[in-house]
């Protein structure tokens, strides 16, 4: 680690050429030096100096992802330990693997009307749902930049959330758990902010570290949507290029270290072919790098077809979804409100596999 | 901007000044290093400072729990949007000439003056007509403020600058687009695609900004043509398969609302459907319409029938018995 070159370091370039031109080469020249003298060595100022030190000398656990150790078992059970979010919809979970990955982020695209929102009131409700019913117990923020987060319809989604583990409740740890798992408090866990702007929700996202580390809980960020502060008022392509790209840095750098799930809806707008026009998701190509996951949702005909665009681990798939009055859900299912009896008919949490390591969920603070 | 309002170490404000960064936007929009390098402020500071200006903007506005919501003037029209319309957000009504649609906004032109325990706002309206059909006669009963526009030029500085004093003052709590779709069309052919996407997203966010800032609904008339083979498929599918006719101005209009309504008129006349009910002198004559949600957050995609006559637009409850 002493052999580390100082141009590897995260400092401001200004003071990373004051340090080259004045010798200092390796993290070995620095180390053992004071503040003081380093300072005068290298012609920065005192703070510099300090904050230099302060870098050089941290062990190796400290400084960063890229030097800590970690072999792929250890980051594989990492990552299944982190869980997923459900969306209540089956075919569209075994797509995804389990759900919308937490630590990741996930891009969901579609044409006006097609189901985004309600999609993301179901994350934020199904975020909550406790435990033992294989959901992840946590807290759900929701970054609001349309208008169109609408309490009336949360009430809904959660009414129905809540009734289908009350149905299903086998033992007395579900009944317990269900004490908590009501639509008052699945409101009152779910964060609401509101951006006018792109620099609102520029603002928002920096204060967003902060506010995870103060809500532990919290498993879900939603921004609905990431486009629509960001299509218009920019002269400057390369600006708002600059700036998306940014974000996404943001974004995924706090769903790893914060262990929450990013969701981002983007819309859809025509991209004018020889002959033909096809729905293209806006923002630009650049953008189509910056999630991790891309979903597109989508009509053909009368029906909503949800597909899977982009994923590191799982394969391209196309599946039927519907939105009902108590959410997003499975198209060749009934409604759980018709079968109420019948558990095994409905989209099972049971099923979900619980979260590893069975002394406690990791999201439990 | 004013660095007043946010608690920094004055060493920070200076450097900042000295960079010639500006705004609190400025701050926002340039990453930690760029900034760093701007300002010759430490890691640390520039962080401390980007979070203290991010504090600053995100001004928090209180949540509450149910919106008010303006009514359209009768029970079965208000109870196929929940109650009626939201106060935040941008609600087209899109339909083929004479389904009514100017009627339904003169409507609400009316019941957002009704007390609030009548689902009014107690405030005036701004209509915003860009056709040149006008009916002055109907309007002679409602107590709104109406505009005549001709040039799209004057329908953006009304709305950027004439509307928002309005607004202020607390006398007009609705604005009524008529039509929007008019001024769109016509100046913009195929090629200038982009240049009319342009001034559509524009036109929109202004509104959007309008409607949030004074807690205002915002009401736009569309037109409709007809739905022509794939291209107009691709371009509006909003599983409006069925339709023969299709709104205008495209998905990037569509990707701006908050609520779709499509009004048409059926083939029915209220006197073959409802003897009973037309036999009352001012439905003499009346064409039963129909008022379809097409998309809404909060709304399954549903209908509901109603008519047009002399006191105003009034839904129907019964179907016809056929």
């Amino acid at each position: 680690m002493m052999q580390r070159d100082v141009a590897s370091f995260a400092f401001a370039p200004a003071v990373k050429v004051r340090l080259i031109s004045a010798g200092f080469l390796t993290a070995k020249d620095i180390c053992d030096l004071r503040p003081t003298e380093l300072s005068k060595e290298a012609g920065i100022s005192q703070q510099e100096a300090l904050e230099v030190l302060q870098e050089v000398r941290r062990g190796p656990a400290e400084q960063g992802a890229a030097e800590s150790r970690l072999t792929a078992l250890e980051l594989l059970e990492r990552e299944q330990a982190l869980g997923t979010v459900i969306t209540f919809c089956s075919a569209l979970d075994q797509a995804l693997g389990g759900g919308i990955p937490v630590g990741k982020t996930t891009e969901i695209c579609g044409a006006p009307g097609v189901g985004k929102t309600q999609l993301c009131i179901q994350l934020a409700v199904d975020a909550q749902i406790p435990g033992c019913f294989g959901g992840l117990g946590g807290q759900a923020v929701y970054i609001d930049t349309e208008g169109s987060f609408l309490v009336e319809r949360v009430v809904d989604v959660a009414t129905a959330a809540v009734q289908h583990c009350t149905l299903i409740t086998k033992d007395t740890e579900q009944r317990e758990a269900l004490q908590s798992f009501t639509v008052e408090t699945v409101l009152s866990q779910l964060f609401l902010f509101r951006c006018h702007d792109y620099v609102e929700l520029l603002a928002q996202t920096h204060l967003l570290p902060d506010f995870l580390s103060q809500h532990p809980k919290v498993r879900l960020v939603v921004i609905d949507s990431i486009a629509f502060p960001f299509r218009h008022s920019f002269e400057d392509l390369s600006l708002r290029t600059r700036l998306l790209n940014g974000l996404a840095q943001q974004l995924t750098q706090i769903a790893s270290q914060h262990s929450v799930a990013v969701v981002l809806t983007n819309q859809m707008t025509t991209r004018i072919g020889q002959n033909q026009s096809m729905l293209v998701p806006a923002l630009g190509e650049s953008w189509g790098h910056a999630a991790t996951q891309r979903l597109i949702l989508h009509w053909e005909g009368k029906h909503r077809f949800a597909s899977l665009y982009k994923s590191p681990s799982q394969r391209e798939a196309t599946v039927p979804y519907q939105i009902t009055p108590h959410g997003f859900r499975d198209v060749q299912l009934p409604d759980p409100s018709v079968t109420p009896a019948d558990p095994s008919l409905t989209p099972s949490l049971n099923s979900r596999k619980r979260p590893r390591g069975e002394e406690g969920d990791p999201s439990d603070a | 901007m004013d660095w007043d309002q946010v608690e920094l170490n004055p060493k920070v404000v200076h450097a900042v000044k000295r960079a010639n960064v500006k705004t609190f936007r400025e701050v926002l929009s340039l990453s930690g290093p760029d900034l760093q390098r701007l300002t010759k402020l430490s890691h640390a500071d520039v962080h401390h400072l980007q979070k203290t200006v991010a504090a600053a903007v995100q001004t928090d506005p209180a949540v509450t729990g149910i919106h008010q919501k303006l009514s359209l003037g009768c029970p079965v029209l208000d109870s196929l949007l929940r109650g009626g319309i939201h106060l935040l957000g941008i609600v087209e009504i899109a339909g083929e000439s004479s389904a009514g649609k100017t009627q339904i906004c003169m409507q609400l032109c009316l019941s957002v003056q009704y007390p609030r325990k009548y689902g009014g706002l107690e405030a005036g309206a701004v209509y915003i007509c860009t056709e040149d059909t006008f009916p002055t006669k109907r309007l002679q009963q409602l107590s709104s403020l109406q505009h005549k526009l001709r040039p799209e030029d004057s329908l953006n500085s009304c709305i950027s600058k004439r509307v928002p004093i309005l607004l202020s003052r607390g006398l007009v709590r609705l604005v009524v687009v008529d039509s929007i779709a008019a001024l769109f069309r016509c100046e913009f052919e195929a090629k200038d695609a982009l240049l009319r996407a342009k001034h559509l997203l524009a036109f929109g966010a202004t509104l959007h900004s309008l409607s949030h800032r004074f807690k205002t609904p915002i009401v736009c008339v569309n037109q409709v043509a007809d739905a022509v083979g794939d291209f107009d498929l691709v371009q509006s599918n909003f599983g409006l398969l069925d339709k023969k006719v299709l709104p205008t101005l495209g998905i990037t209009w569509s990707n701006q609302l908050l609520i779709r309504l499509m009004v048409s008129r059926t083939r029915f006349s209220l006197q073959e459907w409802l003897p009973g009910l037309a036999a009352q002198p001012w439905h003499l004559g009346s064409v039963v319409r129909t008022m379809e949600v097409v998309f809404a957050p909060h709304l399954p995609q549903s209908f509901c029938y109603y008519t047009v006559s002399i006191d105003g637009v009034r839904g129907v409850k019964e179907e016809p018995a056929s």
